[in-house]
């Protein structure tokens, strides 16, 4: 097997390698974080303490399919933890003794100042490496918990205030997604004393309907909630946040740890990229359970040793200046679909999405069922290529749309 | 020829091979992994597929067997891995072979070097006798160690039963010479063109620290009615001259073949891809009792080869052969242009090597308190590619507790 140094520092704690259980049922008590611990997790963000126990509802989840695949979005109902206080420190204390290596980190979350401040010492004394603080539990709805603010700057600022005046420990803060702007509730995070960001927490949902008694799922004695929706499905929502903190000179140097839908080493490389230093992981091991970390190590390492570096931080953000406003990409050329005839096996998809879809510029020959493409319709959008269901479509042909590209080369163009 | 030498099964395309390891239930305790006799970790290099990591999913076939590639094309799965396969609850096991070789390739095509030579000397010899797939594995775990190994082959290229035996479409040469390859460049040492004697056996015991013999199953048996009919052909013989000649032999217009298991579908299936017209295969056993494996009797009745179960040859006369139902008052009579006899095969009796039931009486693989040890065919266990990895496996960690003791001594 490879061996890289997958360790990487955030906030001055060292991590053995990026990979986190965020804060969510998949660390919920120690015997859960001790097993993912000996299987290889960096690092554990232990699940949100609160004063006062939840009280959770059953069943809780629901799951959004696809035809013949597993699930690609899930939806969770359950809030903070459901132990009474005094048994979660209790864990944090064993865990912290157990595996002086792994980084454990304490979620809080409060209602008001004195008890930020309270949670923020109590977890401190049992021994947690650092903080994070739960600004974006959606499903809550009461206006000074969860989500709630997560979306106010200003209980953003004085909540982070209220924590950094009672602990000397790091200091995270978990935005939510379910906001425009990330932004503003970042920044001032930030200027409250928040060490770095956590990005994102669920998305508020509703998943399925049931049409026979008229009620969203999971239904819980015939209702049901808005609530957290998360997986596969919202990687694309956290790239997208955590591209905009990297873009503003606000937020551009604040240390991010990612979130949403890593189930791959490419996710986890995907997150690097756009800026996270450290990873969290929830969904994809309540459904394949922590062994998942295997493979993001030992992926992630590959890919170190494809890209010649021997420091996970030397990826981190490399993408971020390929991610440019709309307006200023080049629109001079257009690509053409390249048609592989070997590997067609005449389904037609491709001429019925550019039909339906785009431009009519696919043509198929009814005798050989086989597509050719007419470039003078052609629009080189290439939707062909992304329903083709064997890759048989490429990108071919680049040229100049008339008038442009003057004093300009097609192979210069990067494809 | 062309058919002869083509691999006969297409390979999974990327697209396929993920398709494939979806299909996959990702089982807590799967029953790949623990039917799997060379414990090549089915369950572990699906996963790493499926969570798209190739390259690691190469690391953990190559690390677990050396001959990773031989046993994804040759293994008889429904009798091991596939066995049991949760997936089989829902619809049908999954191909487990089919990703393995789709892995396998996939290192090749990457020119993955995943073994690595040793990173000290442990200055003790081994001495190799035969190259097939026991004596390969056990070469590639003991040189990774740090011995030095010395492999003694009777033949002019290394492989045995894999080289001589099994055919091309099954086994490419390619994909045989590259397993080798790896192997060799871990800094094994060979002759080949070389047979070990009884009295070389006797140098090469004090010469080196450990002596494994890995002969296999040489010699193929015949029948009493023909034992004076040298125009008889042995399977063994006839496929040999098959790979050697790269399928470009002799073709006759009716061919018999009398035996059953997977090496008389070997036989009748080369002699369809050579271009035989006819081919008859008399078997003992009914199809209910059949030996040979699903994939390989599939691949006989596909190339519409005439097999007749049941039937018992009684006797010869150099031109037509007498057979009667086992059970049922039945006779036929073939007088066919070319008889191949495949009813087994056993082991050369050499080296004063103490045999019960066809194989050399050991303890943990060792021969008595001596510095020899018995691995493959000849050793207790399945007379399969995997049956002997699983052997050279086993043995390899005696031999190594062995020498480790001389060594301290």
């Amino acid at each position: 097997m490879i061996k890289k140094d997958l360790s990487i520092e955030f906030l001055g704690v060292k991590f053995k390698n990026p990979f986190m259980l965020s804060s969510s049922p998949v660390g919920n008590c120690y015997d859960m974080c001790a097993k993912a611990f000996r299987l290889g997790w960096g690092g554990i963000v232990y699940k949100t303490l609160i004063k006062d126990p939840c009280d959770e509802c059953s069943p809780r989840y629901d799951t959004l399919r696809k035809e013949g695949t597993s699930f690609v979005g899930f939806k969770n109902m359950e809030q903070l933890t459901e132990h009474p206080l005094e048994d979660d420190l209790r864990d944090i204390r064993r865990l912290k003794k157990e595996f002086p290596d792994g980084v454990l980190v304490a979620s809080i979350m409060a209602g008001n100042d004195e008890d930020w401040k309270t949670l923020a010492k109590q977890v401190e004394d049992a021994g947690a490496d650092m903080i994070e603080l739960n600004f974006s539990c959606p499903q809550m709805t009461d206006t000074h918990l969860g989500s709630a603010i997560g979306q106010n700057p200003d209980l953003c600022r004085q909540y982070c205030k209220a924590v950094k005046s009672a602990t000397k420990l790091p200091v995270i803060a978990k935005m939510t997604p379910n906001i425009t702007d990330m932004v503003e509730v970042a920044y001032a995070s930030m200027e409250g004393g928040a060490d770095a960001i956590s990005c994102i927490n669920t998305i508020k949902s509703i998943l399925n309907v049931d049409l026979d008694r008229e009620v969203g799922l999971p239904i819980v004695n015939g209702k049901s909630s808005i609530s957290g929706y998360s997986g596969k499905a919202v990687k694309p929502v956290a790239l997208r946040f955590i591209q905009q903190l990297r873009d503003n000179p606000k937020t551009r140097d604040v240390p991010i740890s990612g979130i949403g839908g890593i189930e791959t080493w490419r996710d986890a490389a995907e997150f690097i990229l756009v800026g996270a230093s450290i990873l969290q992981v929830t969904t994809a091991i309540m459904q394949y359970g922590y062994r998942i970390i295997d493979d993001l190590c030992n992926g992630l390492m590959h890919y170190m040793d494809e890209k010649g570096v021997d420091h996970l931080s030397e990826l981190v953000g490399l993408a971020n200046k390929n991610i440019i406003p709309a307006e200023e990409l080049d629109r001079d050329f257009k690509i053409y679909p390249k048609i592989d005839n070997d590997k067609c096996v005449g389904c037609g998809r491709c001429f019925i999405s550019c039909y339906d879809g785009s431009h009519q510029a696919m043509e198929w020959d009814k005798k050989l069922r086989r597509p050719t493409c007419n470039t003078d319709k052609c629009v080189g959008c290439l939707l062909c290529s992304l329903v083709c269901p064997v890759g048989a479509i490429s990108k071919g042909e680049v040229v100049f749309k008339p008038g442009r590209g003057e004093k300009r080369k097609t192979k210069d163009i990067v494809v | 020829m062309k058919d002869y030498l083509k691999e006969a099964e297409e390979g999974f395309s990327p697209l396929l091979a993920i398709e494939e390891a979806s299909r996959c239930l990702l089982c807590h305790d799967a029953p790949c992994s623990k039917n799997c006799p060379a414990g090549t970790d089915p369950a572990r290099f699906i996963r790493a597929l499926r969570f798209l990591n190739e390259k690691g999913a190469a690391e953990v076939i190559r690390e677990n067997n050396a001959l990773g590639a031989i046993c994804a094309r040759v293994c008889p799965q429904e009798k091991y891995c596939k066995l049991g396969c949760s997936r089989s609850g829902i619809d049908k096991p999954i191909e487990i072979g089919k990703i393995q070789r789709y892995i396998t390739d996939f290192e090749a095509n990457l020119k993955m070097n995943i073994l690595k030579k040793p990173e000290r000397e442990l200055g003790q010899k081994v001495a190799i006798i035969g190259s097939g797939p026991a004596a390969l594995e056990l070469a590639a775990l003991l040189r990774m160690k740090g011995y030095s190994v010395t492999i003694f082959e009777k033949d002019e290229k290394l492989g045995g039963y894999l080289r001589y035996g099994i055919p091309s479409y099954r086994l490419p040469n390619d994909v045989l010479d590259l397993e080798i390859k790896r192997i060799l460049d871990l800094g094994v040492e060979h002759k080949v063109n070389h047979r070990v004697n009884d009295e070389e056996f006797k140098k090469l015991k004090e010469l080196y620290d450990a002596v494994i013999v890995a002969t296999g199953y040489e010699l193929a048996k015949t029948l009493p009615m023909f034992e004076t009919h040298h125009e008889v052909e042995l399977a063994t013989q006839f496929l040999k001259r098959a790979k050697e000649m790269n399928g470009d032999i002799d073709v006759y217009s009716d061919v018999l073949v009398i035996g059953g298991g997977d090496v008389a579908m070997d036989v009748v299936t080369t002699l369809k891809r050579i271009g035989t017209p006819r081919v008859i295969d008399v078997v003992y056993e009914e199809f209910s009792e059949f030996r040979a494996s699903e994939k390989e009797l599939a691949e006989a009745r596909a190339q519409n080869v005439s097999i007749i179960d049941g039937y018992v040859p009684m006797s010869y006369d150099g031109i037509t052969v007498n057979f009667k139902h086992r059970h049922l008052d039945s006779v036929i009579s073939i007088k066919p242009k070319h008889i191949i006899l495949a009813v087994g095969q056993v082991a050369r009796m050499q080296f004063g090597l103490d045999y019960e039931a066809g194989e050399v009486k050991t303890t943990n693989y060792r021969v008595g308190d001596s510095n020899v040890f018995v691995v493959g065919d000849i050793a207790h266990g399945d007379k399969t590619v995997v049956g002997a990895v699983k052997t050279a496996k086993e043995a390899n960690y005696f031999i190594d507790n062995f020498l480790t003791k001389e060594r301290a001594k």
